[in-house]
């Protein structure tokens, strides 16, 4: 098991934006995390990362407790996000975007950087060949010297997993990585995920677009107003009544909304 | 030969702009992590009291009481920087400007040490220290054909060039490498950058404490160049002219910093025939520029240009 959730709440105020989830993902598996909007998907992003300390409840991470530690040593410790509404240093090149991803992976302080010791120069060239190596996984390649703003939205979007995976991360989170893609590019962000599985990354996914949480989940749970609705595979999960309700009992709610 | 082009005033000019250019980098330091700190005045008046103090009374060394000064600045600027990073924008700089207003007040009310608003006098000149240690050595400004006090200002304009080519070299040094590319990505998204495995607090505080560092090792060297500081040199005037050097400038890039503390130095002088209008003028300079152009005289886009300009230059 990567990471287990135990008993997660959170409340905003008097407002319960999760209540009592708990789920646990296995190593090298995509799990998707579904639900109409307001579910309190996000919500448990920012619980894993520790943006939003939970209300009580834990999270054990590679069988660790890392509830209420900072969100940057999560990241030290394997997990690194995509956000839903892109989160680019958008000033910066494609590839220094990239580098900022491997901060983690590297050690190099103040002095070493402005003196350039022979282990930071190793280490900064390092950097570049594994940054430019992401790209080319997330065929950006040739884009590394655009400034990040300046990259169409598909292109963004595949910029902001390369980012997270130069962090090494045993867990992947992506919010949202399909939104305002088209199906050509849609495609293509599968065989990336798929990709990435391949490298023995645990893949957890927030995703609107069902055919594509369908196709590519190995186990999906299904977030109702904050609580758990369901767990199970892709069948299960499609064939459960409540799911259904959930889905089209409210037209507002549109499943790809 | 040389006696005749060395001119005192130009060269006192001179020492101004570069003491100007490091205050100036000062602010840019910590504004390159997204951190507004108009604390730099009083950083400056620590930094000048503490080697000024540490000279007069101790007897110490020039460089080492500017050694003192400027890392005392900077002890207070992780001291004050710990507490004060958890404000950000328009909070922080409020909070930096009330830091230096103590630190002035301090400075009036500590009469004994500091002789209040009378101000310290009879502080150890760094030129004529040069000059005693050059004779020490046997060497005599006639024999290159200068005057002793040509010998004094230019000695002091030389140790200031070499000093702000250091502080440059450092800075542009730190920028291109894992820590600029830090502290650059908390400037432009500090919440992502904090998911991206930066501890924010960490590098937040070294920018501020550069910063801090900077700002008092221009006030300790300004100390031992004019020889006279008082209180009204550190006020909240000089925070605000500083911050303009860079903002004028241009605070994205480095050299916005310094082109600013230069332009900004010498156009009083140059406008001193205008007399009392050169200020008029200052004035509506500010005001036409931060109306077209915010974000500043120089900018990233503006020297991508000049540099393209020049390459296809060099291909002709």
């Amino acid at each position: 098991m990567v990471i287990e959730v135990k008993n997660i709440t959170k409340n905003f105020g008097g407002i319960s934006a999760l209540k009592d989830v708990s789920f646990s993902i296995n190593k090298g598996e995509i799990f998707g995390l579904i639900g109409p909007n307001g579910a309190g998907k996000t919500t448990m992003f920012n619980m894993i990362t520790n943006i939003y300390e939970p209300t009580s409840g834990e999270i054990i991470f590679q069988g660790e407790n890392i509830t209420g530690i900072k969100p940057y040593k999560i990241t030290e410790k394997g997990i690194c996000r995509t956000y839903q509404n892109i989160r680019l240093f958008s000033q910066m090149s494609t590839l220094h975007n990239v580098m900022v991803g491997g901060h983690s992976q590297s050690h190099s302080g103040v002095f070493s950087s402005v003196f350039r010791t022979k282990a930071q120069r190793k280490e900064e060239q390092l950097l570049i060949e594994r940054s430019e190596e992401l790209l080319e996984l997330v065929g950006l390649l040739e884009h590394k010297d655009t400034i990040a703003e300046n990259l169409a939205y598909g292109q963004q979007r595949r910029l902001e997993i390369a980012r997270a995976l130069a962090s090494n991360p045993s867990l992947l989170l992506l919010d949202e990585p399909a939104a305002g893609m088209n199906e050509k590019e849609t495609d293509s962000l599968y065989d990336l995920i798929k990709t990435v599985q391949s490298r023995g990354i645990t893949v957890l996914i927030i995703e609107h677009d069902m055919p594509l949480v369908m196709k590519l989940c190995d186990r999906i749970t299904v977030l109702n107003f904050g609580e758990k609705l369901a767990e199970g595979t892709p069948e299960e999960i499609q064939n459960n009544e409540a799911v259904i309700e959930a889905y089209l009992g409210k037209e507002e709610d549109e499943v790809d909304a | 030969m040389l006696g005749e082009i060395l001119n005192t005033y130009y060269l006192q000019i001179g020492s101004f702009i570069l003491i100007n250019i490091m205050l100036a980098i000062s602010v840019y330091v910590p504004l390159s992590s997204g951190q507004l700190s108009l604390g730099s005045a009083g950083f400056m008046g620590v930094g000048a009291y503490t080697s000024a103090l540490l000279t007069i009374h101790f007897d110490l060394p020039i460089v080492i009481g500017i050694i003192a000064g400027a890392l005392a600045a900077s002890a207070l600027g992780v001291i004050v920087g710990i507490p004060s990073l958890r404000l950000s924008g328009v909070y922080l700089a409020i909070a930096t400007l009330g830091l230096g207003e103590v630190i002035r007040v301090i400075f009036v009310n500590w009469d004994s040490l500091t002789r209040g608003s009378v101000g310290l006098t009879g502080i150890p000149q760094l030129g004529r220290e040069i000059l005693e240690f050059a004779r020490g050595v046997g060497f005599e400004p006639a024999m290159i054909g200068i005057k002793n006090n040509q010998f004094v200002f230019l000695s002091i304009f030389l140790v200031l060039l070499v000093l702000v080519i250091v502080i440059l070299w450092f800075v542009v040094r730190q920028q291109n490498s894992r820590v600029g590319r830090a502290l650059s990505s908390i400037n432009l998204d500090e919440k992502a950058a904090e998911s991206m495995g930066i501890n924010i607090t960490y590098y937040k505080v070294i920018s501020f404490t550069q910063g801090a560092f900077f700002a008092g090792l221009a006030g300790a060297l300004f100390a031992h160049v004019i020889g006279y500081i008082s209180p009204a040199d550190f006020s909240y005037h000089r925070a605000v002219e500083v911050l303009i050097f860079t903002v004028f400038g241009g605070s994205e890039v480095i050299i916005g910093s310094v082109f600013g503390a230069f332009f900004l130095t010498l156009m009083p002088e140059v406008l001193r025939f205008v007399s009392e209008f050169r200020y008029i003028i200052y004035g509506i300079l500010l005001v036409v520029l931060m109306a077209v152009r915010p974000q500043g005289i120089l900018d990233a886009n503006l020297l991508k240009k000049i540099k393209f300009k020049r390459s296809k230059g060099g291909i002709r």
